[in-house]
């Protein structure tokens, strides 16, 4: 189990990086924390001619306050935002999820967008980007363009992503005060390798209103999966218990999930019904 | 037999003397050992299919790459290498034989079809990629009862069905006390296939030693001496002309407890080509190809009566072969183990068990801690509940009404296993009370109110079978298993002593524990002893550590070899201090009349005399030298035993299991050192809620393999286990030297089954019937979803 | 998700891949390419040429001889080969050495150096929290990292922490111990070093 050989790139700008991608296309994979990718090549399961490390492009790593929200660049690492207060603050929904992704060692090397790019439909940060719509900026020599989860991801394993290029940054907003946020996942043991999972996102008024509700599930499909009619029916009303049963079971008819040997398709769509309830009736627990 | 008094370091939790290397990363592993220049590098390449004929093997294309050496197919193999099959001598065995790189057919995926030799492992893996098999796939079967149906593929054409051992027992007038009991209870039970799982993968080092014409086969086994055996054996070469080293071993758990067709590769390669050889195993090959155990189908019907005393038990019972047999064990040895320990601490009289083994597409299995165990007690135990909640007796008292108890002593069960001496009453009323079961009963029923889960207790009341000796393994059909070990007790010319012995440590501690039990005997300080292990060249022939075996057999080894020193000692003592050899007694380092310590021999002074290194005559007819060397053959089998209580909360909304109190009570009999017992137990129990709660090799119906990664297999971690409430019983043994039992499988042996109870227990009042493992989130929710469709009609 | 299916996803033809993982898409062969790196290792500088793909892992053990660092998967999971890199701990079988240009790497060997055991070394051994050591060295760092982030952890902290780590032969227990005992140490010799954290 060692990688076949590939040339190594280790630019120290952004132009730069740009470039190789241009003039590589296709055959070049960006090296950001290496977590998903370098295992891959370990198996030989993938090969790519040449690798990207963004290693040495320190202007890439950053944790900007902008626009009323936080830009996240390329190289930063999970566990600075794992560790940052400001996150923890302003960001809570990502600081919720963020012991879920892998473990310290792999978030400590791992990036935030490598993982968005990655596009697996178990992973963590996805779910969290649909759930606070968030934006992704996609650069290449060509230009930058910015387009929401939604956009982003294409199906298991695959994004928007044209082959010269790649995901500059991620921009999230702040939670407002009215924010509450909830982060949950299942699995077959008590960390790692989830089942499926949920990043919730509601703004609740002073009246106990839901005026906001985003939703996003892993595991249910393909890719992040945003259940829109349990936002639909949330938005505008006060979160009784009965309105949060009808949340869980819509959200149980509304997924038609993902399967693998972990836990098959009806295991999914019950649990997602569960971690809705249990993610709202945490909120309204909160609010109360 | 050799009742043992005065111990002074024998029961004491010495830190463990291999931590001083161990912590500051020194311990040389095998991938760590330095090599020889020019050494090759090996590469395997494995089938990807489960069941196909080798049409052909093109490698020209990884000989052309630079840094390749070589590139061998089986063909290659054939005027160097034997068969490789174990020597399995019992009635309704089918010998299959295994070509250690496939020539004709492959019949797992995972099986060698060719070798690379290369200049460094890198390339040797881009090699791999560059030889061209050309595969015909044949249809597979991967599962027991299909293997066993008459239209199934069948993969060995010379025995025409996949039926490769079956094994009856049945006690006289069986049928007869079956059909007289009140009632008949029969159930299913499976257990899922899992597998040892050691952190290091294996690996092996050849090198030839040119002046001497012998080879060196390092490589991180069990069984260095069954190795050397089975080389010599298959390769056709003096048994004398190969020395296997056990380097560090980085977890055995019965995995490394075989010998395997890359050993056998690398020393032919090393002969043929006089360079060494170094292959180091990754995590895909381990999990592909190193032996598997369980998945177990047992039927079981227990006839019983209206007190809860069982009559009979009628098993039957399916396991699964795998595509070969595994050295030296075969799949016979957890068929047999499961069938045979089956009765467990219980009176059981009258026992019919069929066994039947099928051939499959799908890697041999062979050990695994708990072997046979955790199985056998997963159905005895769980059909202990069943007769509780059939008739409404506590599930603690049925087993209370069925143990052997202790007036019983010494007792032969139903096969003919000696117990002879046990606290199976004692363990269990010890572990009911310790884990506060009869209060949970009480407050079972509110507990629900809590948070909505439904809460279980669960036991296993287990034996363990240990330090099985020749007649052990002779009765299960292994012929060439020799069931002893040895030890070589050196007095060095300062007084200071080497025990060199048969075994290999895989990460037990020997090399503290077996420092213990030498300076006890001979009377030094623990520190003035030293330990060896794991060379065939520097230590007698033995028999390896595993199937719990270490410190019974390891231990009765030493002491006994020290006995025989030690009258050496006393012989060259008495002459000097001019007093009855008999009337000496060692201790603090010197040789002394009982009584007496004023008049005394330091251990050094008499070593002087023994190697002529002072001015005192050796008495008369005395040898040189102050070495013996003596061998243990326990009895057939000597039996730890224990009761576990798990005590689980099940969340029906999303099917997670967690384990809310576990307590143990375990007899291992006389105890070395308690520490070591203590993470022997802690280790094994959580290797058991691994395969309880999670762990599952995955096979698809085609043979493929689903998970043969540490992603796909998943395995526990600190947050899945509980703090764990331990006490010891100390019930040592009559039969074996020094009281020893053995203590390395109780833990994955109680924790099964206790919790497949507790769960069972938790859910058994909204109708979910609990009968296999293991007990992942997504199964409990279906159970659960059946259970409330059936209510509902 | 599973890595079969997300082979099955990577490639065109699922059930080819799903059945033949190892040969995959095999392209022609590239030339080896080689990169000079210079990096800090246990305080001491290295500057080698390596080939591109040659993992941390294999770098430290083979061109190093620092043989202390255990490859246990090479896909991330066991954590048996952790290493800190600027102090913080990371799997080295998942880095390329040659993308390591300036990093300082701490390895089981500088734990300690040749002098008397660190106090979380010295736990673990006072609380057997080692038995086949084939895990430890990744456990120790992991717990370096981890009493510096977090001195005074609670007993479900130092479980959360420690999934970091894969051990077989522990069952865990007596390494949640030596954790917490090494906080005690550490929180000892910090008060005896007049209160500076070192």
């Amino acid at each position: 189990m060692k990688p076949a050989p590939f040339k190594l790139y280790v630019p120290e700008d952004e132009q730069e990086i740009l470039a190789l991608l241009h003039e590589y296309g296709t055959e070049a994979r960006i090296l950001a924390g290496g977590q998903s990718l370098v295992p891959l090549m370990n198996m030989r399961i993938l090969q790519p001619q040449v690798l990207i490390s963004l290693n040495r492009c320190a202007a890439l790593s950053y944790l900007n306050e902008q626009g009323g929200g936080y830009a996240i660049g390329a190289r930063t690492r999970q566990a600075e935002l794992e560790d940052s207060e400001r996150v923890a603050q302003r960001l809570p929904l990502v600081s919720a999820a963020m012991p879920y992704v892998g473990v310290r060692a792999s978030r400590n090397c791992g990036t935030v967008c490598g993982s968005l790019a990655h596009a697996d439909p178990l992973a963590e940060l996805p779910s969290v980007a649909a759930a606070l719509e968030a934006t992704f900026e996609i650069a290449s020599v060509r230009g930058r363009r910015e387009v929401s989860a939604d956009e982003f991801y294409l199906s298991a394993l695959s994004n928007c992503l044209e082959p010269d290029e790649m995901l500059r940054q991620v921009w999230i907003p702040k939670a407002g005060s009215d924010s509450k946020s909830v982060f949950l996942e299942v699995s077959n043991r008590a960390h790692g390798f989830a089942v499926a999972g949920l990043a919730l996102s509601v703004d609740i008024d002073a009246g106990g209103v839901c005026r906001k509700a985003r939703l996003a599930a892993m595991g249910l499909s393909e890719t992040t999966l945003r259940l829109r009619p349990a936002e639909k029916l949330l938005e505008g009303k006060v979160l009784t218990e009965e309105l949060v049963e009808e949340a869980s079971a819509v959200s149980t008819e509304a997924t038609a999930p993902y399967q693998d040997i972990h836990a098959d398709r009806e295991y999914r769509r019950r649990v997602a019904g569960v971690l809705v309830k249990r993610a709202l009736l945490n909120c309204s627990e909160t609010v109360n | 037999m050799n009742e043992i008094s005065d111990w002074t370091l024998i029961g004491k939790s010495v830190p463990r003397r291999e931590d001083a290397y161990l912590l500051r990363g020194q311990g040389k592993y095998l991938d760590d050992l330095p090599v020889p220049q020019n050494t090759m590098h090996l590469g395997f390449v494995c089938s990807p299919y489960a069941h196909a004929k080798i049409a052909g093997v093109d490698a020209s294309r990884a000989k052309a790459l630079p840094g390749v050496i070589d590139v061998l197919t089986g063909a290659d193999f054939s005027d160097d290498i034997l068969p490789f099959a174990p020597d399995i001598q019992i009635d309704g065995y089918r010998r299959v034989e295994r070509l250690v790189i496939a020539v004709d057919k492959v019949r797992f995926v995972g099986e060698y079809v060719a070798v690379i030799l290369a200049d460094s492992p890198y390339i040797a893996q881009d090699a791999i990629e560059l030889v061209d098999v050309d595969y015909d796939p044949l249809p597979a079967v991967s599962g027991i009862e299909e293997a066993l149906k008459g239209d199934a593929p069948v993969l060995f054409d010379s025995l025409g069905d996949n039926m490769v051992f079956e094994s009856h027992f049945e006690t006289e007038g069986f049928e007869e006390q079956f059909d007289s009991a009140d009632l008949v209870l029969e159930e299913e039970f499976r257990l899922g296939r899992v597998t040892g799982l050691p952190i290091e993968p294996r690996g092996c080092l050849a090198v030839i030693d040119e002046v001497a014409d012998t080879y060196t086969l390092w490589t991180p086994t069990q069984i260095p001496h069954q190795v050397r055996t089975a080389i010599a054996d298959h390769l056709q070469m003096p048994e004398s002309s190969v020395r296997v080293v056990t380097p560090v071993v980085g977890g055995g758990f019965g995995t490394k407890c075989h010998v395997f067709p890359d050993e056998l590769v690398a020393v032919a390669l090393v002969r043929r080509y006089r360079r060494a050889v170094k292959w180091v195993q990754d995590r895909r090959e381990q999990l592909l190809s190193d032996p598997h155990a369980r998945e177990h189908l047992h039927r079981i019907k227990v006839a019983v009566n209206r007190d809860g005393v069982i009559q009979a038990i009628k098993l039957n019972l399916m396991t699964n072969s795998g595509a070969y047999a595994n050295y030296p064990f075969s799949c016979t040895l957890e068929a047999t183990g499961a069938a045979r320990m089956l009765p467990g601490p219980y009176r059981i009289r009258n026992y019919k068990y069929d066994v039947v083994s099928a051939l499959t597409n799908t890697c041999p299995t062979g050990a695994y801690r708990g072997t046979g165990q955790p199985s056998c007690f997963l159905a005895m135990e769980g059909m202990m509940d069943r007769i509780g909640r059939t008739l409404d007796i506590d599930p603690a008292d049925v087993r209370r009404r069925n143990v052997v108890n202790p007036d019983q002593f010494p007792y032969v069960n139903v096969v003919g296993v000696r117990y002879d001496t046990g606290s199976y009453l004692q363990s269990l009323d010890r572990v009911v009370e310790l884990s506060g079961y009869d209060e949970f009963r009480a407050r079972q029923p509110r507990d629900r109110l809590i948070d909505g889960k439904y809460r279980g207790i669960g036991i296993c009341n287990y034996t363990e079978v240990s330090g099985t000796g020749a007649p052990g393994w002779r009765v299960r059909g292994f012929a060439k298993m020799p069931g002893f070990d040895s030890a070589r007790v050196v007095v060095e010319p300062d007084g200071r002593a080497s025990v060199f012995l048969s075994q290999a440590d895989a990460g037990q501690g020997h090399l503290t524990a077996f420092a213990q039990v030498a300076a006890d005997r001979l009377g030094l300080e623990y520190a003035d002893v030293r330990v060896f292990e794991g060379d065939t060249a520097k230590t007698p022939f033995g028999t390896g550590t595993f199937a719990s075996r270490g410190s019974v057999v390891g231990g009765g080894s030493i002491i006994r070899c020290c006995d025989k020193l030690i009258a050496k000692i006393k012989r060259i003592a008495g002459v000097i201090l001019q007093a009855d050899p008999a009337d000496l007694v060692l201790g603090g380092g010197c040789v002394h009349r009982a009584g007496a310590p004023g008049n005394s021999l330091t251990m050094e002074q008499v070593a002087e005399t023994a190697y002529s290194m002072n001015n005192i005559p050796l008495p008369e007819g005395e040898d040189h030298g102050l070495e013996a060397t003596d061998y243990y053959d326990p009895p057939m089998v000597t039996l730890a035993n224990g009761t576990h209580i798990a005590q689980v909360a099940v969340d029906p909304d999303d099917g997670r299991i967690e384990i809310e109190n576990y307590t143990l009570v375990h007899d291992c009999g006389r105890v070395i050192n308690p520490m070591i017992v203590k993470g022997q137990i802690h280790g094994g129990t959580v290797q058991g809620i691994g395969e309880a709660l999670m762990e599952e090799i995955v096979y698809d119906s085609d043979g493929q393999h689903l998970n043969a990664n540490l992603l796909d297999y998943v395995i526990p971690l600190a947050m899945d286990i509980p703090d764990m409430r331990i006490d010891h019983i100390e019930t040592p043994s009559i039969d074996t030297v020094g009281g020893i039992k053995g203590t390395g499988e109780c833990g994955v042996t109680g924790a099964v089954p206790a919790i497949a109870n507790a769960v069972c227990d938790a859910l058994a009042g909204i109708g979910v019937n609990i009968r296999s493992v293991p007990l992942r989130p997504s199964f409990i929710l279906e159970q659960i979803e059946n259970a409330r469709r059936e209510a509902a009609g | 998700m599973s890595l079969n299916d997300l082979i099955s996803r990577l490639f065109a033809d699922p059930g080819d891949a799903g059945k033949k993982p190892s040969q995959a898409a095999a392209p022609e062969r590239l030339d080896n390419h080689r990169v000079n790196v210079k990096l800090t290792v246990n305080g001491t500088v290295y500057e080698r040429e390596v080939e591109a793909r040659y993992l941390l892992a294999d770098f430290l053990r083979h061109e190093l001889g620092l043989k202390g660092t255990h490859i246990g998967c090479e896909q991330g999971v066991c954590g048996a080969c952790t290493v800190l890199i600027d102090g913080r701990t990371a799997r080295a079988c998942l880095q390329f050495a040659a993308a390591l240009e300036g990093a300082e790497i701490t390895t089981v060997e500088g734990i300690a150096g040749d002098g008397p055991l660190h106090p979380i070394q010295q736990a673990f051994h006072e609380n057997h929290a080692v038995q086949c050591g084939y895990c430890t060295s990744g456990f120790l760092l992991t717990t370096i990292e981890f009493l510096k982030r977090n001195p005074d952890p609670t007993r479900e902290q130092v479980r959360e922490a420690l999934v970091n780590n894969v051990c077989r032969c522990t069952g865990y227990l007596n390494i949640v111990d030596a954790v917490e005992a090494a906080a005690v140490k550490m929180r000892d010799r910090t008060l005896d070093a007049g209160g500076e954290p070192s």
